[in-house]
């Protein structure tokens, strides 16, 4: 029995990854990864890092010029965290969007029910298989950022690495909300609005406290609350990536958490409302 | 048909679906009260014209369409739990396989959800695929798959756990018919084997020449059930005859069923063996050409038509 789900749970991981791959969602991303991989590897050489060494060792001020150099790094390393969070995250959920509606299309999708797999671990173990195929590319993006930049300067800053979980993490939030509009809708053209327009109105919602200030009625200043409580915070966890990577203190957590509970039950929904359906 | 629930390979019983429309939820009957029995190792083809509801049923079986009402079990098992759907293996009709897979990409994709290890699918992978008549095509891409190669591989995907139930919504469609005999043919082995096939189909001669017990849907309910000989029993004996004379031919037509005029020959249908023997004699008596003398049966179109004209 757990062998079965084991096998079953590794074939459709399997299946989301070839999928994947031949969409050119996963080389895609890979190509982007290692063209930003290389582009900083090229810059540091030539205009910075060199450059940056040269005047250490000409004019001898050490320390200042250690400083500058760690600075230009973390700099450089917000920068790319910044990058991936907001436009790699837009293209991860533009690119996952058609995996739900595609499991669902006719003629497929009564084959896979008709083999000894539950519903919720089929689509479950779709939601982990894109999750799986993000993360790696995340992964080797700052990875190789990482060693691009610590080979160069010979400053390695593992706070860096964190911005693999919180792009994973906010990806997995945004996805959650794929999966459900994908169950409901079939759409892969909503799947993508729905979690980039969550993603836009984030910086405004979290304007929180200017907007009460300015909002005139009651009831307008309890919807901006209600909304900014109850949607993901993609702004928020965006600004704790930054904090971590430039070894800021960071703040409260309840970001990270009422935005895991909200994909736990976009999650959970999409889910009951997959176990209910009729195909 | 009627064997111990225990026994059966599939019992359905009392299934009832209503879909409902999304916004006007308008209500559609598609099955209204169907029960039957599939016993184990047996041939069973399920037939309806089109909407009739054979489909859904079949879909309701393998829990891809949740009943309204009623239920169906698969060798004692709800068809809703996963043991139920354990034993079965199914080609759908218009079934979709992804283009991104080789031949054996996808079985081993399908392999592994039906649980079998690795080990056990590289091994009956090729085995399959030579079955069906594809050895050598493994490496390719499903794209470059002709519609008859789709469906072959397709079978081959439903047989590689070795399910006791084979369920096949139009096995043969898009096959050529070299590829139907040889269909057939790794049908016809299986159920020697003792593995009970399902078809659910609208080539009726297939199904005639195949299946040992149907049910008929029409309009959701269960319009006729029987084993196939008994529906397409005999009817009366054919007998032919050439240069019939008047007189003999309005003698033997008060006596006959039928009889239909034929290039030149006359067709005359006798209910029984005797009444075709003592027509003979006068024949031969007016020195008539006899071209012959055969059992006469319904064949399952007719059957089939009839039931649905009511």
């Amino acid at each position: 029995m757990a062998s079965r789900l084991l096998i079953q749970t590794g074939a459709l991981l399997l299946d989301t990854f070839r999928e994947a791959m031949a969409r050119k969602i996963f080389w895609g991303l890979f190509g982007l990864s290692t063209a930003l991989i290389l582009f900083f590897l090229l810059i540091m050489r030539i205009d910075v890092v060199e450059g940056a060494t040269a005047t250490v060792t000409l004019l001898g001020f050490e320390r200042t010029r250690e400083t500058d150099v760690t600075r230009l790094v973390r700099g450089a390393h917000s920068s790319i965290a910044t990058f991936l969070y907001s436009v790699g995250m837009f293209l991860a959920v533009f690119a996952s969007a058609g995996l739900i509606p595609g499991l669902l299309e006719p003629g497929r999708i009564e084959l896979l029910l008709s083999k000894p797999v539950g519903r919720m671990h089929l689509l479950l173990s779709r939601y982990l298989g894109n999750i799986l195929v993000v993360a790696a590319n995340t992964t080797y993006l700052v990875v190789g950022v990482w060693v691009v930049f610590g080979w160069k300067t010979e400053i390695w800053s593992p706070q860096f690495l964190w911005a693999i979980a919180t792009t994973v993490f906010l990806f997995s939030v945004l996805l959650s909300v794929v999966v459900l509009v994908g169950v409901v809708f079939e759409s892969a053209a909503l799947a993508t609005m729905i979690p980039v327009a969550l993603m836009i109105v984030s910086p405004i919602l979290a304007q929180e406290k200017t907007a009460i200030r300015l909002l005139s009625s009651e009831w307008s200043r309890q919807v901006w609350k209600w909304l900014y409580y109850c949607l993901p915070k993609a702004f928020d966890i965006g600004r704790l990536t930054l904090d971590l990577v430039r070894q800021n203190p960071t703040g409260d957590l309840f970001p990270v958490w009422s935005s895991a509970l909200f994909a736990v039950i976009v999650l959970g929904l999409a889910l009951v409302l997959f176990a209910r359906r009729d195909f | 048909m009627t064997v111990n629930s225990n026994d059966c390979a599939v019992e359905v019983r009392d299934l009832v679906k209503v879909f409902r429309t999304r916004f006007r939820r308008r209500e559609v009957r598609a099955v209204d009260g169907v029960s039957f029995q599939v016993e184990p190792g047996t041939t069973f083809g399920l037939l309806g014209p089109n909407g009739a509801g054979k489909t859904t049923t079949v879909k309701m079986i393998l829990s891809v369409v949740h009943p309204t009402a009623g239920g169906a079990s698969v060798f004692g098992h709800d068809s809703r739990e996963i043991a139920g759907r354990l034993p079965i293996g199914y080609l759908p009709e218009n079934h979709r396989f992804p283009t991104y897979f080789t031949g054996a990409g996808m079985l081993d994709l399908y392999g592994g959800l039906s649980g079998m290890d690795s080990r056990e699918r590289r091994r009956r992978i090729p085995e399959l695929l030579d079955l069906v008549g594809l050895a050598g095509w493994g490496d390719v891409r499903l794209g470059k798959y002709s519609k008859g190669m789709l469906q072959r591989v397709g079978l081959a995907q439903a047989l590689l756990h070795q399910p006791k139930l084979l369920v096949l919504d139009e096995p043969t469609d898009g096959v050529d018919p070299v590829g139907r005999v040889h269909i057939r043919g790794i049908l016809q082995r299986l159920e020697e084997q003792g593995v009970t096939i399902f078809i659910n189909s609208h080539m009726l001669m297939e199904v005639e020449m195949f299946c040992r017990d149907v049910v008929i849907i029409h309009h959701g309910k269960v319009a006729l059930r029987g084993k196939v000989k008994d529906l397409t029993g005999s009817k009366g004996f054919k007998l032919s005859a050439q240069a019939v004379p008047d007189r003999l031919r309005d003698d033997l037509q008060a006596r006959a069923a039928s009889v239909a005029a034929r290039n030149g020959s006359l067709d005359f249908l006798f209910p029984t063996i005797e009444e075709a023997n003592a027509a003979v004699d006068l024949l031969r008596g007016e020195k008539c050409l006899i071209e012959g003398l055969a059992p006469s049966t319904s064949t399952l179109e007719e059957v089939f038509v009839s039931t649905v004209n009511g």
